[in-house]
């Protein structure tokens, strides 16, 4: 026995669940399949998009690793299994329109940025990193609507959505004219607008392409994985009502204004792997109904405003809020329950 | 209120939030018989083996002792010292101090060795007696708790306004069976010492709180019965087995924050325990115990053994070698601490002895960064958030460990056991809890 090399107090230890590498590559493999049926939908540039991410985040994951290897340092990520899953985040949660340049940039903010430099500074991550960079790039990019061709720089939305009138009955449908038109391969069966949102998407976000996909990988990774369930629940149950109140109130279908408001990408997939993003929400269960209930309702205002990504700006605002959230609703904890219900 | 059986698990134990603590070496240790280890040549006996004043040693170097004499501990010492006798006849050879065991600050050490392991009890038998003489002969006994805590069982058993007296027979360490395995070998001891604890308090209420099934010890709950000790069988999970808990769980109040079972008027004794009483009204001094080893290498094992017994003896007893392991835990795999070497010896509150081979990893050696997945505060049995507390207590952030009730933890250790970055809790929400007493903090 090693007796010299024992601590007096460790405690012994044979089981845990699976470790944080194993989980990031879970996490990884599960965005595979959506990004698999992203490239399926939308085709070759979904996947450049998808390599440009994977590959900038690589090599900046094995240029950092490779350096504190050199100088004896502990390696911040031992695996890569983190950075591929923020460099896929990055892939699934661009526009399919936008410059691959764009999506390099992003990626290269949110690994060397948002996710070494937050957690070498502040401890923790207080911001998404993907969202936080997308931010930080997009709307400086978004500011320069003097370019020609605004789209072609990558904006964070288009200049035309900001002309979308999504608040009356006429404007909404008129405007749900891009998800017209689409055609399931092999069955030739033609789509409707609220089909094409939950099934086959062109356009928007790359991880959005198929919001049932997204749905069902999403639904199978927040119960194998323990993600933080309330706020995926809370974002699409908020979004569910607010969406079918404003049909109810406004006109337009409710249910194409469900479809519209639940399964773009920016929500459907944010709702399941970027606002559940550990580090940056908060922990009390009734503090995750809280942030998602406002991720949603920022989100929807974005979003009837023409700013059709506006989702990570919101999810950013909501993440700055997380430190105040963590300090309310905490569970009551035994020894104090009896005494708070005697004195109520 | 009463609660009533409910869902049963054969091979995990369910915790708050769904996680399931395996309990199949827990299973491989109920079925072995006990075996009686001899005592080694030398035995080191510490005189700390309880919460509460070290006692004074009443022999010195030189010095023959008799098995079960008192060796330390003197009358006008503190009302929470217990004394310590010997667990051989022989010489005492040397008083040392070592780091102890468990609290790793110095302590004293009697070393004697023995010429005679043969056992007599040192007192008389206690025929029919009065409360305070029944008190006073679990303390000259040096009866102590032997559910893990290791509390003076005098202590408890003087505290007055007692309505109900609890049994914790619930065993909740995933590897141990030496209490269930008590049960079914010696019954009859054990329910007199509990009837003898339920005079002491002056209360016939008493509930014998168990996570076995029906049958599965017969002759136990047909004392049981015949005794008119009531059974309630708890839910099988790990943290019920703290008092605290117990009391909740048995009769359904909870025990204010800062106070103790005696406040809602109930007092736990651990099953192990009453036939420790038992054993003193027959003249035995509290010198041996039973315990379960578990290793992979020997599988469980209940074993009798004297207080004070090298846990290398033990091993070489087996047929294994200190140099089979890697570690060894004085105690169970949940909460027990590592031992810095096998030369040290089995206490009062070793209810187990986990071994680890190489083969095992130390999950804590490389501890990577928190993720904050709230995984902690989920499983947490007091409702407390693990992983806020740690980075308080990093910062030594008083009056947030205050707000966060770092004064609830009751040191399970299940944060640390579902933590998926292997980072060990416990020590940081210890440390946390000295910040709030004003209490040195050390280093970790």
């Amino acid at each position: 026995m090693k007796g010299d090399q024992c601590e007096m107090s460790d405690p012994p230890h044979v089981h845990i669940g699976f470790d944080k590498n194993e989980l990031m590559l879970k996490t990884f493999l599960l965005m595979s399949v959506i990004a698999v049926a992203s490239v399926a939908i939308m085709g070759i540039e979904a996947l450049i998009h998808i390599l440009t991410a994977l590959g900038t985040v690589l090599i900046t994951h094995n240029v950092i690793y490779s350096y504190q290897r050199w100088k004896d340092l502990d390696p911040t990520y031992g695996s890569p299994a983190s950075p591929l899953v923020a460099g896929m985040i990055v892939a699934l949660a661009m526009p399919i329109g936008g410059p691959y340049e764009v999506t390099a940039g992003v990626a290269l903010l949110t690994i060397l940025v948002f996710k070494y430099g937050q957690g070498k500074y502040f401890e923790r991550k207080y911001l998404n990193p993907a969202a936080a960079s997308k931010v930080l790039l997009l709307v400086l990019l978004s500011a320069m609507v003097i370019f020609e061709d605004p789209q072609r720089t990558g904006m964070l939305f288009h200049p035309h959505h900001l002309r979308l009138d999504l608040l009356s009955s006429s404007g909404f449908e008129a405007s749900m004219w891009i998800f017209s038109g689409e055609t399931l391969p092999i069955l030739g069966t033609e789509l409707s607008p609220a089909q094409s949102l939950l099934f086959w998407q062109t356009h928007g976000w790359i991880g959005g392409a198929s919001g049932i996909v997204v749905l069902i990988v999403g639904a199978v990774a927040a119960y194998w994985l323990r993600f933080k369930w309330r706020i995926i629940v809370s974002t699409l149950v908020t979004m569910t009502v607010l969406a079918a109140v404003t049909g109810l109130y406004l006109g337009g279908d409710p249910l194409l204004r469900i479809a519209f408001h639940v399964f773009t990408g920016s929500v459907i997939f944010l709702a399941f792997f970027m606002a559940t993003e550990p580090q940056s929400t908060p922990m009390p269960g009734s503090s995750q109904y809280m942030f998602g209930i406002g991720l949603a309702a920022l989100t929807f205002v974005f979003q009837l405003t023409g700013v059709l990504g506006g989702s990570v700006i919101a999810l950013v605002i909501l993440n700055m809020l997380t430190p105040l959230l963590d300090k309310v609703n905490l569970k009551i904890p035994y020894g104090h329950r009896e005494k708070k219900r005697g004195a109520s | 209120m009463m609660k009533g059986p409910r869902k049963d698990h054969e091979h995990h134990f369910k915790e708050q939030g769904g996680f399931e603590v395996d309990i199949s070496m827990k299973k491989e240790s109920i079925d072995d018989e006990f075996t009686e280890v001899p005592p080694a040549d030398e035995m080191m006996v510490f005189l700390s083996q309880h919460i509460g004043p070290e006692a004074e040693p009443l022999v010195k170097k030189g010095d023959g002792v008799k098995y079960g004499e008192k060796i330390a501990g003197k009358e006008e010492q503190d009302h929470m010292m217990v004394p310590v006798h010997s667990p051989v006849t022989g010489t005492v050879q040397q008083i040392k101090d070592m780091p102890h065991p468990i609290s790793g600050e110095k302590g004293r050490v009697v070393i004697i060795k023995t010429e005679e392991s043969k056992k007599c009890p040192f007192y008389e038998p206690l025929g029919p007696a009065s409360k305070q003489a029944l008190l006073d002969r679990v303390r000259e006994a040096g009866v102590v708790g032997l559910g893990g805590a290791s509390f003076p069982t005098h202590v408890k058993l003087s505290e007055k306004g007692i309505d109900h007296l609890i049994i914790n027979a619930k065993e909740s360490d995933p590897n141990l069976a030496c209490d269930v395995r008590l049960m079914i070998e010696r019954p009859k001891e054990m329910i007199d010492g509990i009837k003898i604890m339920g005079k002491i308090l002056g209360t016939e209420d008493i509930t014998f709180a168990t996570r076995t099934k029906e049958g599965e010890t017969p002759r136990f709950e047909k004392l049981l019965k015949k005794s008119d000790i009531n059974i309630a069988r708890i839910r099988p999970n790990y943290s019920v087995g703290s008092e605290r808990l117990l009391v909740k769980e048995v009769l359904d109040k909870e025990v204010p924050s800062g106070r103790f079972p005696p406040y809602v008027g109930a007092v736990v004794h651990n099953v192990a325990t009453a036939l420790a009483v038992s054993r003193a009204m027959e003249g035995e001094s509290l010198v041996s115990r039973g315990l379960t080893l578990y290793s992979k290498k020997t599988g469980g094992k209940n074993l009798w053994v004297r207080m004070g017994t090298p846990i290398e003896h033990i091993l070489r007893y087996l047929g294994a070698s200190p140099s089979d392991f890697e570690r060894i835990a004085l105690g169970s795999i949940m909460m027990g601490p590592t031992v810095p070497n096998t030369s040290y010896p089995v206490l009062k509150a070793t209810s187990g002895l986990t071994a680890f081979t190489s083969s095992e990893r130390y999950p804590y050696k490389k501890q990577l960064a928190c993720i904050r997945c709230g995984y902690c505060n989920t499983v947490c049995p007091v409702d407390i958030y693990p992983q806020q507390l740690m980075m308080a207590a990093k910062k030594g952030d008083v009056k947030r460990l205050k707000e966060l009730h770092i004064e609830d933890c009751i040191d399970c250790g299940l944060c640390s056991y579902v933590c998926p970055s292997y980072i060990k809790l416990t020590p940081h929400l210890r440390r946390g809890q000295a910040h709030v007493k004003g209490d040195a903090v050390e280093d970790l």
